[in-house]
């Protein structure tokens, strides 16, 4: 079995995605999806609620009052907030264990997720565009990729980092060279078999790459962003460090100066504060 | 006992059992000053160059910005009994992406604004590891004022 072979092979040993986080990733997809349906979807998993209630009533929110069930939740932070919630707190599981291939120690690349995901809101702000749970989720799960591949990673690592070093590669391509598989690639690929929409999967697939997207441009370039972002502030950093390609043609797209990412990162560094309360629990 | 030091955090000590440390330094700059004789020192984790970017923001958290974070460093490690003339400076951290472009060097401008506030006050920083794609753990003995650095990808190394 070649390596790829293998890596493929590692993706069917993944748990499975959450069926009610699925569901609610369509739901947000749907345009005519009310508040309503996704209260529904999650009423009755006890966990989902208990994360909801748990995130709604910390320092992130800042509520004078205790919150006490989904449907007064939905009222007192609106419907992106509750569904950005569930889908964080939904998928930390998949994030939050140590990537020795990484370098990740535990809660890392949990970290590095939700800095990025945070980061969508800022730029999304910045920009003037409206908020989406869908760039949310596209910039929360771009990493997904990782969680498989760092096991092939740390059994090649010497040669992932010759190639860095010697032949001048960012960490994706010497991946790509050594592994013949790369983590983006493989995100987009375990973003497709759980079936998620294809917006995000394009996320996933192109987040380091966003000129080579078919469609969701848009989509793919914030969460290029995001992540070039949150990999120059180090959080959740791991070995393959700052090694990526910086495209400046992304922010030409969004007539972002050198100034507005600075401006970005002291936005990010109180938000990362403010969420730092629930962000040690798996 | 280690004390670490957050994102746009200080931590100054003259508890000889103490290991200060900061994690993960990207484009961040970890500054370390100590004096060997009365052994008090500090670390400073400052995130960008300068503090007209946001002049609230430095009114609350100075730390964050080398011009305003780097002389209360000092100024913090003056007050447990260090002396100037004796400060021994270290720095690690300043990484880039991979960027011809200059869109993304805020790794370069933390450096250059590390070399501008010291030289402009004759402090020589007296050893560094800056620059390149890594990510950087930094820590300072306050013990013997030794400073180790881990790159990722790499092993610790004194500085």
């Amino acid at each position: 079995m070649n390596i790829v072979e293998a890596v493929l092979q590692s993706v069917t040993q993944l748990p499975p995605f959450p069926a009610v986080i699925q569901r609610v990733l369509q739901l947000v997809e749907d345009p005519k999806t009310s508040a309503r349906d996704v209260v529904e979807v999650i009423q009755y998993d006890q966990s989902v609620t208990a994360n909801v209630l748990m995130v709604c009533n910390s320092a992130y929110f800042g509520l004078r009052r205790p919150v006490h069930s989904l449907g007064e939740a939905l009222v007192r932070i609106g419907f992106n907030n509750l569904v950005e919630i569930i889908l964080t707190r939904g998928t930390s599981f998949l994030f939050f264990q140590a990537c020795q291939g990484y370098q990740l120690q535990n809660g890392e690349l949990w970290r590095h997720s939700v800095a990025c995901a945070l980061l969508s809101q800022i730029l999304a702000d910045r920009l003037n565009q409206k908020k989406s749970p869908i760039q949310f989720t596209a910039a929360l799960l771009h990493d997904v990729g990782k969680v498989v591949l760092t096991g092939f990673v740390r059994d090649h690592f010497e040669e992932i980092r010759r190639r860095v070093q010697e032949q001048n590669l960012s960490f994706l391509e010497a991946e790509k060279a050594t592994l013949g598989i790369d983590h983006a690639e493989l995100g987009g690929m375990i973003a497709e078999s759980w079936k998620f929409p294809p917006d995000i999967v394009a996320g996933i697939r192109y987040h380091h790459t966003p000129f080579l997207a078919p469609e969701f441009q848009d989509l793919v370039s914030l969460a290029y962003l995001c992540d070039v972002v949150a990999l120059m502030t180090g959080i959740g950093g791991g070995a393959d460090g700052l090694s990526y390609h910086a495209y400046k043609e992304v922010m030409e797209q969004y007539a972002l100066k050198e100034q507005d990412l600075e401006e970005v990162i002291i936005d990010l560094e109180s938000r990362m504060k403010k969420v730092e309360g629930f962000l040690n629990v798996p | 006992m280690n004390l670490i030091v957050g994102m746009g955090g200080i931590q100054v000590s003259n508890d000889p059992k103490v290991t200060i440390v900061t994690y993960a330094l990207g484009s961040c700059i970890g500054l370390t000053v100590y004096d060997p004789v009365s052994r008090v020192g500090g670390l400073l984790h400052y995130m960008l160059p300068e503090s007209s970017t946001n002049p609230e923001k430095a009114q609350s958290n100075p730390f964050m910005f080398a011009d305003t974070g780097i002389p209360l460093l000092f100024q913090e490690v003056y007050h447990l009994g260090g002396d100037k003339r004796r400060m021994q400076v270290k720095a690690a951290g300043g990484a880039q992406l991979l960027d011809d472009s200059g869109y993304f060097n805020i790794g370069k401008r933390n450096c250059i604004a590390l070399r501008k506030i010291l030289g402009a006050n004759n402090v020589l920083i007296q050893a560094e590891n800056v620059g390149g794609q890594v990510n950087r753990t930094v820590r300072l003995e306050m013990g013997s004022g030794r400073v180790w650095v881990k790159s990722s990808g790499d092993g610790e190394r004194e500085l």
